[in-house]
């Protein structure tokens, strides 16, 4: 699992960082994590205004580009411990594959996992699984061409 | 019912493409994924969707409805040096799979607007087999009670804080 982690987190500068505060929302935060080799765990530096809690916590790392496409993420489930000051260790316990993190066979994966789950999500619930209606979906995706402007450009 | 935020924020909160959203577990663990947020002035609430091929944010609100938003990802949104916004509210998702795009039309003709690629997914009766899942969504509504936000995305330094706010 920490192969894993490690192969997929150089692809980014910035994961987002999950913990608990001490009301018991979950509180997020971009964060710069070091690698730990030798003991398998990720250092991250939190600032004191966070009121995270140490325990359970995740790390997400996600992308797209300028038309919402080339979606790729993943998470890595773990647990947060201060180590003193600002700084804290993230001791991965699992990582759990996203969108786009394993290339063509890896959506495809995903995309059939996806569908079986809504099956059970059905079955579940007695329902038959429901017909959507494409061509209402066309229509609309038609209305969208026509009105969609030049995607949108920072400022100079 | 205006939130007591900044324009600024508020152009965060309609303009950012994806929001990193996140749940709590059963074991208390929070799960952190990407969301398509949508932003209801009028109330003051953030409405979003998953699919029941998806369903566990939905269950983990049914147990825990605290939940968090953070906008921290400003690509395709336009806008400079944006600030960073960090949402935490309690989330309501009840158990109605929604397929008609019956009151949904604006928010769907944003998404196809904004991933305009999305559109692959119903070109053909094979990608519609593959991704009929998607299109069975359950609603979420997030109603906020505390906005954070730091100015440039800076979040090292104490952030701006709007408590308690009554909405929805």
């Amino acid at each position: 699992m920490w192969a894993e982690v490690q192969r997929h987190l150089q692809e980014f500068s910035s994961p987002v960082l999950t913990g608990v505060d001490g009301d018991g929302y979950p509180i997020s935060i971009r964060c710069a994590p070091e690698l730990d080799e030798t003991q398998h765990v990720l250092r991250v530096s939190l600032p004191g205004w966070t009121g995270i809690r140490p325990g359970p916590a995740s790390l997400l790392c996600h992308g797209h580009n300028q038309l919402l496409w080339d979606l790729h993420s993943f998470m890595v489930r773990g647990t947060l411990t201060p180590t003193g000051g600002e700084s804290w260790q993230f001791r991965p316990t699992r990582f759990v594959p996203g969108i786009g993190s394993d290339g063509l066979a890896g959506m495809v994966r995903f995309a059939l996992a996806k569908r079986r789950a809504a099956r059970r999500y059905l079955q579940r619930r007695g329902l038959a699984r429901p017909r959507i209606d494409w061509m209402q979906l066309k229509a609309l995706q038609a209305r969208a061409r026509q009105s969609s402007a030049p995607p949108p450009q920072p400022p100079e | 019912m205006a939130l007591p935020i900044p324009a600024e924020v508020e152009a965060v909160f309609r303009e950012f493409r994806t929001c990193e959203f996140s749940t709590l577990a059963a074991d208390g663990t929070p799960i952190t994924w990407p969301m398509l947020p949508f932003f209801r002035p009028s109330t003051g609430q953030f409405m979003t969707t998953t699919s029941i091929g998806l369903p566990d944010k939905a269950f983990n609100i049914r147990r825990h409805p605290r939940v968090s938003l953070l906008f921290s990802d400003p690509t395709g949104s336009g806008l400079s040096e944006p600030p960073a916004v960090l949402v935490q509210g309690d989330a309501v998702a009840p158990d109605e799979i929604k397929t008609s795009i019956g009151g949904f039309e604006d928010e769907i003709m944003l998404v196809y607007r904004r991933q305009p690629a999305g559109a692959m997914y119903t070109s053909n009766p094979a990608t519609r087999w593959f991704s009929d899942w998607y299109f069975m969504r359950l609603e979420i509504t997030v109603t906020p009670r505390r906005i954070l936000w730091w100015e440039h995305g800076d979040v090292f330094s104490p952030p701006k804080v709007v408590e308690a706010i009554h909405v929805g």
